[in-house]
C-alpha cells in the first residue's frame, strides 16, 4: 500500500475539523519526513511518530471538540432557561423512575444477599421459594424435593455429611412475638416484635460481623443461651441508636433475653427482603413458641421448618454434596421410621430427598409473587421515559427550526453538517448528563416510596437503595440512550435544511418546516401508540384491584372481628385448655356490641391448613388410594356468625358434644364432588387419623362455598367438625365475633379476655377487613402505580399534542388571518385544524391497540376477574384517549379561530 | 485570539510549543521546515511528528503566539500548497517570558551549587 495512501486512512482518526483545516499540510510534512529519511530505521521512526500521532494526538484533539461543544451547550442552555428546567426536570424524573424501578427489580430478583461475605459460595439444601411449616405424617402425594428440614435432620446433616466448612439452620418464616422490653424502673407494655429462630453458627455462615457486641456461637447449640441479637434499623428504632443496648433484656413469652449484638444496616440475614427485628437461638423454640416443640419429633410425625445453609468444603462438588446429603437424610430416615414403615407405606416414607441449590441470593418466598409485577412496572416506567424523550424531541424539534437561519448560515460557510450535528448532539447529551445528575436523588427517593408501599403488605419488607454498579450502570445507560433518543432526530433535521431556500424564507409556511411539521406528527403519533397499552395496562389492574376487594367471599366480613388466641402458650393439659376455651367463648358472647362469637382452628384468611384422608359412604375412589380433604374444627353457631350459608342441613351446635354421635358439616365442593346427586345428608363418611384410627363422621348440613382460606384461587371441598367432639380440642382457636353494628368492638373483646385470664395469650386481634385489606394491599399498590403511570403517560402525549398543533397554527398564521378576512366561519377553521392531526390521532390509537392486544398476555398473570384482553377495557382506554387528545387539540385550534386578521397579517 | 492575556498565563510552555516558537524565531517557516529546523538543532533528539506539530499549530493559533501568512514568501511552484506561520508581536513576548524563567531557574540551581558555575 502507499504511504500516502496509509496516512490517509490514519488521519480519519483526527475530528473532520481538524483534518479538513490540516490534513493536506500534515501529509505533505509527513511525505517529507519519510523521503528525507536517511535509512530504515529513521523511516521505521517516522512511522511510529505517525501511530503515536493517532493514538495520543487525535484523542486529544477530539476533546479540544468536545470541550469547544460543551461550552457552547452550556451557554445555550443558560440562554434557554425555561425549556433547560423543562428538559432537566422531565429527564430526571423519567430517568429517576427508571432508576429506581431497576433498582428494586435487581434487589429483589438479582442481587446478592446484602452485608454477607462471598455470597457466590452459600449453598442451600431446602427450596428457597417457600417458607413456613409442615407437620404430620409424610404421605407420597408431595412431589419434588423437601422445601423443609426437621431439627433433628439439621444435626445430622451438620454432624455426619461431612460436606460443609460451616453450615446453619434458619426458621423458614418470621415469627411476630409480643415482647416485653425491660427498662429501668419496671416493664413496658407490650409490643410486636419480629424475630427469626437461628442456630448457633448463623452469623459465621453468612460471614456477617456486628457493628457492636457480639454474635451466636456454638455453644447456643449445645445449651439454652438467653441471648438475642438486634437488627440495625430495630436499635435505631427502638433503643436510639443507642450504645447501652447491649445488656439490655427482653422477654418473649417463657424467655427473658438479653442483647448481645447488634446487626450492622442494610444485613437483613439469609432472607432477601425481610427484615427481622431480632434473631434468637434455634434450641430456645419451646420457650419462645411454647406449647410446641419443634426440635424433637415423635415417630412417625415430622416438623419440617428450618432452612439449611452451608459453605461446602473445598474441593467438594454440587453433585458430591447431594448424594452425601441424600445418604444421610436415608439413613435418618429409616432409622426414623423404623418398624413403623413396612411394605407400601415404607416406600412413601422413604420417597423424600434433598436438593442442593446455590444460595448468593438468599431465600425468598417473595420472588416469584413479585417477580411478575416487578417487570411489568419496569416495562411501564420505560414506556414513560420514552414517552418524555419523543415530548423533548419536540422540543428540540421547534427549537432547531428556530435556530435554522443561524445552522444553515454555518453549514453555508463550509461547517460540515457532521461537525454541527456533533455540536447538538452534545447538548443534548449535556442535558441528558445534568438530568442524570438529578436522577439519582430522584431514584433513591423514590425507591424508598416504593419499598414503603410493598410494605403495607409485608411489614418486613425491607430493601435498601445502594447506589452499586449495576445501578449506576443502568442510570449512565439510560441517560446515554435517552440522550441519543430524544437528541439525534432533531439534530439531525436542523442540519437537513437546503442551504439556500431556507436562508431565503421568512417564517411563512415553507418546505422545511413541513418537514419538521411531519417529524412532530410522527413522534405524536408514537406517543400516543406507546400511551394506549399503558392506559389498557392501567385499567386492567385497576379492575382487579377492585375484583380482588369485592370477591364474593361467601362469608360477611363487616364489623367482623378476629382474635387468636394460643392456649398451648399457657397451658398444658388440654381438658383445662378445652374448659378455658369455653370459658372464653361465653365470655366473649356476653361481651358489650357483640352480637354472635364463635372459633375455628383455621381461622379467617390464614394460609394454615390441614388435611386429612377420608373415605366416603358410596363413593370409590379413581385414585386406588384414599382421597384427602381440608378439615376445620369448630365451634357452635360458627355458619351464622360468618353469615355463611347453609343449604342444607344444620350449624354445629353446643349439643354436639362427646358423648353425642361425631357429625360434620360439609361444603358445596365437598358435596359436588364426592356425594353427587345423593342427598348427603344422613350419610357418612370416615375420617382416618395419623395413627390409622378411623372416626365415622354423620353429615348434617351443606353450606354454601366460602373463600375462608384465601381471597383468591378455587374453594376446595372442605369439612367442618366440631370442636367439642375433637380429642384434644382446638388448642390455638381463633375467636370469630360478629359486632351488632359498626362500632368497634375490639377493646370490649379484648377485655372480655382479660377477665377471663390476664395472662391470655392473645396472639393477634384484628378485623376481617383489615386482614383482607393486608392480604389485597399489594394488589391496590401495583394498580395505583399503574394509574399514575397511565396518567403521567397520558398527559405527557396530550401536551406533546398540543405542542405540534400549536406549532402547526402558528406557522399558518398568515394563510388562517386571509381565510378569515375572506369570510371562513371559526367552527370551519377548527375543522379544518383538528383534521391535521386526525389522522396521526387515528394511526396512534390502531397501532397502540395493536400494541396492547400483544403484549396483554404478559399482564395475564397478575389479573383476577378480567380478561386480559378485556374489550370493555380497552374501548374504554381508548376512548379515554380520543377525548384527551381531542381536546389538546380543540385548544389551538380554538384560538386559531379567534384571530384578528389584520393584527395577524401585520405582525407577520 | 486571546490578545489581552498576560505572556506569565502562558507559562511553563508545553515543549513542543517553545521549540515552534524558536524555529519561527529567525524566519517564517511552513510545517516540514519547523520540523527539520528543530531536528538540526536538537541534534535529532526531538522530531515532532506531523500530528503534534499542527495539533500545537492549531493551539498556538487560538492563542495569538503565531499566525498563518496569506500567501507563501518563497515564490517556488512546489511550496504553493504549504502554509506558512509567522511569530507574532505578542508570541515573541510569551517566548522571551519562557526563557527568562528557564533562565531564572538555571541561576538558582547554579547558585545552591546544584551544578558547577559557567
Amino acid at each position: 500500500m502507499q504511504p500516502v495512501t496509509l496516512y490517509r486512512a490514519l488521519l480519519r482518526c483526527y475530528p473532520a475539523a481538524f483534518r479538513d483545516e490540516y490534513g493536506e499540510q500534515m501529509l505533505l510534512a509527513f511525505s517529507d519526513q519519510l523521503n528525507d529519511a536517511p535509512g530504515g530505521a529513521r523511516r521505521a521512526a517516522v512511522w511510529t511518530g505517525a501511530a503515536r500521532d493517532a493514538l495520543a494526538v487525535a484523542p486529544r484533539e477530539h476533546w479540544h471538540v468536545f470541550l469547544q461543544d460543551l461550552r457552547y451547550a452550556l451557554r445555550t442552555m443558560k440562554a434557554r432557561p425555561g425549556f433547560t428546567t423543562v428538559a432537566i426536570l422531565s429527564l430526571a424524573l423519567g430517568i429517576g423512575a427508571n432508576t429506581a424501578l431497576f433498582s428494586l427489580w435487581n434487589g429483589v430478583l438479582h442481587a446478592t444477599l446484602p452485608g454477607v461475605q462471598r455470597p457466590e459460595e452459600l449453598v442451600m439444601l431446602t427450596d428457597p421459594g417457600e417458607a413456613g411449616m409442615w407437620r404430620g405424617r409424610w404421605d407420597g402425594r408431595a412431589d419434588g424435593a423437601r422445601d423443609w428440614v426437621t431439627y433433628e435432620e439439621f444435626q445430622e446433616l451438620r454432624d455426619r455429611a461431612g460436606i460443609f466448612a460451616s453450615v446453619m439452620a434458619s426458621q423458614s418464616s418470621i415469627s411476630t412475638w409480643p415482647a416485653r422490653i425491660n427498662v429501668d424502673g419496671g416493664g413496658e407494655a407490650p409490643e410486636d416484635v419480629r424475630g427469626r429462630l437461628v442456630s448457633g453458627a448463623y452469623f459465621q455462615v453468612l460471614g456477617a460481623n456486628p457493628v457492636a457486641g457480639r454474635v451466636f456461637t456454638a455453644d447456643s447449640d449445645r445449651a439454652d443461651t438467653t441471648e438475642a441479637v438486634v437488627s440495625h434499623s430495630f436499635w435505631q428504632r427502638r433503643f436510639g441508636g443507642r450504645p447501652d443496648v447491649i445488656g439490655r433484656t427482653l422477654t418473649i413469652r417463657n424467655a427473658t433475653l438479653s442483647i448481645v449484638g447488634v446487626m450492622p444496616a442494610g444485613f437483613v440475614g439469609e432472607t432477601s427482603g425481610q427484615l427481622p427485628d431480632l434473631w434468637v437461638p434455634l434450641r430456645l423454640q419451646p420457650r419462645v413458641l411454647p406449647g410446641n416443640n419443634y426440635l424433637h419429633d415423635a415417630p412417625p410425625d415430622k416438623a419440617m421448618w428450618l432452612h439449611l445453609f452451608g459453605r461446602l468444603k473445598p474441593g467438594v462438588s454440587f453433585a458430591e454434596a447431594e448424594a452425601r446429603a441424600n445418604g444421610v437424610l436415608q439413613a435418618n430416615l429409616i432409622a426414623f421410621y423404623g418398624a413403623a414403615a413396612t411394605g407400601e407405606r415404607r416406600a412413601e416414607f422413604l420417597d423424600q430427598r434433598l436438593q442442593i441449590t446455590e444460595a448468593s441470593r438468599g431465600a425468598s418466598y417473595k420472588r416469584a409473587e413479585l417477580s411478575g409485577s416487578l417487570t411489568a412496572l419496569m416495562v411501564g416506567v420505560g414506556i414513560l421515559l420514552l414517552i418524555a424523550c419523543a415530548n423533548l424531541a419536540n422540543l428540540l424539534l421547534a427549537r432547531g427550526a428556530a435556530r435554522r437561519a443561524e445552522l444553515t448560515l454555518r453549514l453555508s460557510l463550509g461547517a460540515g453538517r457532521g461537525r454541527l450535528m456533533r455540536q447538538l448532539v452534545t447538548e443534548s447529551l449535556v442535558l441528558a448528563a445534568a438530568g442524570g445528575v438529578a436522577a439519582a436523588a430522584v431514584a433513591a427517593a423514590m425507591h424508598r416510596g416504593l419499598v414503603v408501599m410493598l410494605a403495607e403488605a409485608d411489614p418486613a419488607f425491607a430493601l435498601s437503595f445502594s447506589f452499586d454498579a449495576p445501578i449506576a450502570v443502568f442510570l449512565v445507560g439510560c441517560t446515554f440512550t435517552a440522550a441519543l433518543l430524544f437528541g439525534l432526530l432533531p439534530a439531525w433535521q436542523a442540519t437537513a435544511t437546503d442551504a439556500s431556500s431556507a436562508l431565503k424564507e421568512q417564517g411563512r409556511g415553507a418546505i422545511g418546516t413541513r418537514m419538521r411539521g411531519r417529524s412532530g406528527r410522527v413522534l405524536v403519533g408514537v406517543q400516543l401508540a406507546l400511551s394506549l397499552p399503558l392506559l389498557v395496562g392501567a385499567g386492567l389492574l385497576a379492575r382487579t384491584a377492585y375484583n380482588v376487594q369485592r370477591i364474593d367471599l361467601g362469608v360477611n366480613v363487616d364489623n367482623l372481628l378476629l382474635a387468636r388466641v394460643d392456649l398451648r402458650a399457657t397451658i398444658d393439659d388440654p381438658a383445662r385448655r378445652d374448659a378455658m376455651r369455653q370459658a372464653l367463648l361465653e365470655r366473649i358472647r356476653q361481651a358489650p356490641g357483640v352480637r354472635s362469637a364463635t372459633f375455628s382452628q383455621l381461622g379467617l384468611f390464614s394460609a394454615s391448613f390441614s388435611t386429612r384422608n377420608i373415605q366416603v359412604e358410596g363413593y370409590t375412589s379413581q385414585a386406588g388410594r384414599d382421597p384427602e380433604t381440608n378439615v376445620d374444627a369448630i365451634g357452635s353457631d360458627y355458619f351464622a356468625t360468618l353469615g355463611m350459608r347453609l343449604i342444607q342441613g344444620r350449624d354445629i351446635q353446643d349439643s354436639d358434644t362427646l358423648a353425642a354421635p361425631k357429625v360434620c358439616v360439609v361444603n358445596e365442593s365437598f358435596a359436588n364432588r364426592y356425594f353427587a346427586r345423593r342427598n348427603p345428608i344422613g350419610l357418612r363418611l370416615m375420617v382416618i387419623d395419623s395413627d390409622e384410627q378411623r372416626t365415622p363422621l354423620l353429615v348434617v348440613g351443606v353450606a354454601r362455598d366460602a373463600r375462608t382460606r384465601s381471597p383468591r384461587g378455587a374453594v376446595e371441598p372442605r369439612i367442618f367438625v366440631s370442636s367439642q367432639q375433637q380429642v384434644p380440642g382446638v388448642a390455638s382457636p381463633t375467636f370469630l365475633v360478629r359486632a351488632q353494628s359498626d362500632a368497634p368492638i375490639a377493646a370490649a373483646v379484648r377485655q372480655a379476655i382479660m377477665e377471663v385470664d390476664a395472662n391470655a395469650p392473645l396472639m393477634s386481634i384484628r378485623t376481617a377487613r383489615e386482614r383482607l385489606a393486608l392480604l389485597t394491599a399489594q394488589d391496590r399498590a401495583i394498580a395505583r402505580l399503574a394509574l399514575a403511570f397511565g396518567g403521567v403517560a397520558l398527559t405527557l402525549a396530550a401536551i406533546g399534542l398540543y405542542g405540534v398543533l400549536s406549532y402547526g397554527v402558528a406557522r399558518r398564521t398568515s394563510e388562517i388571518a386571509v381565510r378569515i378576512a375572506l369570510g371562513a366561519r371559526p367552527s370551519r377553521v377548527i375543522a379544518m385544524i383538528v383534521r391535521e392531526t386526525a389522522g396521526v390521532v387515528a394511526v396512534g390509537v390502531l397501532a397502540g391497540g395493536a400494541l396492547a392486544f400483544a403484549a396483554s398476555r404478559f399482564i395475564a398473570g397478575s389479573l383476577f376477574g378480567v380478561e386480559p384482553r378485556d374489550p370493555a377495557t380497552f374501548t374504554v382506554a381508548a376512548a379515554v384517549l380520543l377525548v384527551v387528545a381531542g381536546v389538546a387539540a380543540y385548544l389551538p385550534a380554538r384560538r386559531a379561530s379567534k384571530l384578528e386578521p389584520v393584527a395577524a397579517l401585520r405582525s407577520e | 485570539m486571546v490578545k489581552d492575556a498576560s505572556p506569565e498565563s502562558f507559562l511553563p510552555l508545553p515543549t513542543a510549543v517553545f521549540h515552534i516558537l524558536i524555529a519561527l524565531a529567525d524566519r517564517d517557516r511552513h510545517g516540514y521546515s519547523i520540523m527539520q529546523d528543530v531536528a538540526a538543532r536538537t541534534d535529532g533528539t526531538v522530531q515532532l511528528s506531523a500530528g503534534t506539530l499542527y495539533s500545537s499549530v492549531r493551539r498556538m493559533l487560538e492563542q495569538g503566539l503565531i499566525e498563518e501568512l496569506s500567501k507563501s514568501p518563497d515564490r517556488s511552484s512546489t511550496d504553493e500548497r504549504r502554509r506558512y506561520y509567522r511569530l507574532t508581536r505578542f508570541g515573541r513576548r510569551v517566548a522571551a517570558a519562557e526563557v527568562a524563567r528557564l533562565n531564572h531557574l538555571v541561576r538558582q540551581a547554579r547558585a545552591t551549587g546544584l551544578v558547577p558555575e559557567g
